[in-house]
């Protein structure tokens, strides 16, 4: 085996010669289904009584240096979806293309160590999510660890270093545990790690829900310089939509384990063709005491994924629902160009 | 009009083994008959522990060091505990934050509500049991008669929600204290239980007191609001006002670090640091550290709460000089800060 001893010369290595950025998106998701069996415990054994369908048929695409965001209520499956593509969890049905390798194929360790390098996930719990037994260095030094384990120590090290000034931290923090740190800080440490070891996507899972405003504010800003300094791309999940329209060059939007409508973000908000997308849009409170709207209230909650509605998930809340649509499931359509939308009626 | 609820000078400490947290520090504020009122802040900064202070259902280390709360005239500071029962939850009761802990997991539904309606009415539990189907009625939880008696995990978040608010109302009390009514919803459930709370107040005359970091819930529903940071209250005013127009350094801070709908994709303003520690928090002004106009006093000085206007409050020493006054039109964009400052 050559060794390989300089950072630079893991970089060189590349298995994906044959995608092209301009043409192709980085990520691609193909009718992505994940169902988690729920199963009744007895004596002597256990069988599956249902599935819940968290991600039920998922197409969505990201293009090399965007941000996309994914907005939608709690349980609709963003998280599922984001842990399928880091390989967190295994798809149920459909596939994760990765620069345009199906990641679920069999492939050689070497292959899935650098889709592991290029692709990067930072996790919903600022709390939970990090290892508290460890020093914020283990912490960040672990993915080089991993990933380029004949790297020096005393270089690792300073890549962390490093990596903790970019991420505004400062050097005596390495030597800290996660509990010593402000949810902020922390949020902070998660994004260290991600971005060690130079990954080319980061997928971040509401990297700013659990935080004040004030704290949240500067980690919107840090991972916009971020994404300009590094050239990434990212997946941004958030179910606050003033957030998603801050970040996001484009915007899906999920419910029930399904993409409703999938457009650039000032189609969002300028053309919203979904109905689910307008009463969305249209139920959050703005902060200017002048706007007296007239909302849509929508009934009801969103339904258990365990049994979705037949047709449109969306059927038995929507305005405009008609007989087809509880029999007929609507598919994820381009109306216009870069507009999907998955609705019998959309409003444009 | 006379306020129903006026707080003055009011601090609240905790005491723990890492030291004294000083949660509310001089805090004054009010609230009229009638009258839905903001209380904003970042968390840490108090609202909770106000809410608390005024029922004086505070956690044991705590306890209220100097000022009055005056309701309808009575100051509930030293109101002996016997009279204090028959406050709360009549006169003014309290929506707590946390939907899940405050339902009992264990109880039905009804066994949470009819209690309380019995003792404070003097009423039989037939009796009791039809007030409180009324009141589930009244927040839209259908078939109330027969969902009466079933657990609180056999609804969802957002009739949770609803439940709290109809066992809060049952009484009628004349002040409700909402502690985050909607932050753990959906916002599709969130505009449900919003419109819930907006028609309540208007139809019951209730005054209220809502607790929220949400802006947006602010801008909605009340029509004055009180802000917070590090246990005293920095600006006081009508939302409009306030909205339009932030005086305080930290509220204007504050609105500009919000990510907005309306304003276009731009860098957001940020306040460097992080909420203050209440233990040892800040002298002078708590917002010091963080205020890019902090000049010397501001960090010896506490800064006094200057009146001005139909009802604005503003406690900071640099206020006037800074002239944070926004263009009307301009006011979701940047706001420009005079040079010379
Ligand atoms: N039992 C307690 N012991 C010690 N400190 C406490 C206790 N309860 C509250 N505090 C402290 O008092 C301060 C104010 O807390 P409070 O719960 O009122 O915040 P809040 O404004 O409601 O915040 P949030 O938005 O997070 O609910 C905080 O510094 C908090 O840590
Ligand atoms: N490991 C799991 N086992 C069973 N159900 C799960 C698991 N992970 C997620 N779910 C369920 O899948 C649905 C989608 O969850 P999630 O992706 O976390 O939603 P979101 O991130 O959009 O809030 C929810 O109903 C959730 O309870
Ligand atoms: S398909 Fe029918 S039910 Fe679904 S969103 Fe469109 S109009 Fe509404
Ligand atoms: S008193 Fe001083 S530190 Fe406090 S808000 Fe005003 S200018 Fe800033
Ligand atoms: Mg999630
Ligand atoms: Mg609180």
């Amino acid at each position: 085996m050559k060794m390989v001893t300089t950072y630079e010369e893991y970089e060189a290595v590349d298995l994906f010669a044959d995608w092209d950025a301009k043409t192709q998106p980085i990520i691609n998701l193909i009718n992505l289904r994940k169902w988690f069996p729920v199963s009744q415990q007895s004596v002597l054994f256990s069988r599956v009584v249902a599935q819940i369908k968290a991600v039920d048929g998922v197409k969505l695409f990201l293009n090399k240096g965007e941000t996309l965001g994914l907005v939608g209520e709690s349980g609709c499956g963003k998280s599922t979806t984001a842990r399928v593509i880091s390989k967190l969890e295994e798809p149920t049905e459909g596939s994760v293309y990765f620069k345009g390798i199906d990641v679920f194929q069999p492939m050689t360790r070497e292959e899935e160590l650098s889709i592991k390098r290029q692709l990067q996930m930072v996790f919903q719990d600022p709390y939970s999510s990090l290892n508290p037994r460890r020093m914020v260095l283990d912490l960040i030094k672990e993915p080089f660890d991993i990933h380029y384990p004949d790297m020096a120590y005393e270089e690792k090290e300073s890549r962390v270093l490093e990596i903790l000034a970019k991420v505004g931290l400062e050097d005596y923090h390495a030597l800290r545990y996660p509990h010593e740190f402000s949810g902020g800080q922390r949020q902070r440490i998660g994004i260290a790690r991600a971005l060690a070891i130079h990954p080319e996507v980061i997928l971040l899972d509401e990297p700013v829900s659990a935080l004040d405003v004030s704290v949240q504010a500067q980690i919107l800003n840090l991972l916009h310089d971020l994404q300009l300094d590094f050239n990434l791309t990212f997946m941004f999940i958030a179910h606050d939509l003033s957030v998603i329209k801050h970040v996001s060059d484009r915007v899906a939007v999920m419910y029930l384990g399904k993409i409703m409508e999938m457009t650039p973000t000032g189609d969002l908000f300028r053309k919203t063709a979904h109905p689910y997308s307008v009463s969305l849009l249209s139920a959050i409170p703005r902060p200017d005491p002048r706007i007296k709207m007239d909302r849509i209230i929508l009934e009801g909650d969103v339904p258990s994924p365990i049994n979705p509605p037949s047709g449109c998930p969306f059927h038995p809340r929507c305005y405009k629902a008609q007989e087809i649509c509880n029999q007929k499931t609507p598919m994820l359509e381009e109306i216009e160009p870069d507009h999907y939308v998955s609705c019998h009626f959309p409003e444009i | 009009m006379k306020p129903i609820l006026d707080v003055s000078e009011l601090s609240t400490y905790f005491y723990t083994e890492s030291g004294v947290v000083e949660a509310l520090d001089g805090v004054s504020f009010d609230v009229r008959p009638g009258e839905p009122v903001g209380v904003v802040g970042e968390s840490g900064c108090g609202k909770t522990v106000t809410g608390k202070s005024i029922l004086r259902i505070l956690d044991k280390n705590g306890s209220i060091v100097a000022g009055k709360i005056f309701y309808k005239g009575i100051n509930l500071v030293d109101l002996p505990d016997l009279q204090m029962r028959k406050i709360r939850g009549k006169e003014i009761s309290m929506i707590f934050q946390d939907p899940m802990t405050s339902l009992n997991p264990i109880f039905k539904v009804e066994d949470q509500m009819i209690e309380v309606i019995a003792l404070h009415r003097k009423c039989k539990k037939d009796e009791a049991k039809q007030i409180a189907i009324d009141s589930l009625e009244l927040v839209g939880i259908p078939e109330a008669e027969k969902r009466i008696i079933d657990y609180p995990h056999q609804f969802s978040g957002g009739m949770r929600q609803r439940i709290l608010i109809a066992r809060a109302l049952a009484l009628r009390p004349s002040l409700l204290i909402a502690d985050e009514p909607t932050t753990a919803l959906d916002v599709t459930i969130q505009a449900q239980v919003l419109e819930i709370i907006k028609e309540m107040q208007q139809r019951l005359g209730l005054a209220m007191m809502l607790i929220t970091h949400n802006l947006g819930v602010v801008a909605e529903i009340t029509k004055r609001v009180h802000i917070f940071y590090g246990g005293r209250v920095v600006e006081s005013g009508a939302t409009e006002d306030i909205f339009l127009d932030p005086k305080h350094p930290y509220t204007r801070a504050l609105f500009d670090s919000i990510p907005s709908l309306e304003k276009d994709k731009t860098r957001l303003e940020t306040i460097p640091g992080t909420v203050p520690r209440l233990i040892n928090p800040p002298k002078g002004c708590r917002f010091h550290p963080r205020c890019k106009y902090a000049t010397e006093v501001c960090s010896r000085v506490r800064p006094p709460e200057i009146s001005f206007g139909k009802e604005r409050r503003v406690a900071c020493h640099h206020f006037e000089e800074l002239d944070l006054h926004v263009d009307e039109e301009l006011f979701v964009k940047q706001a420009t800060v005079k040079e010379e400052v």
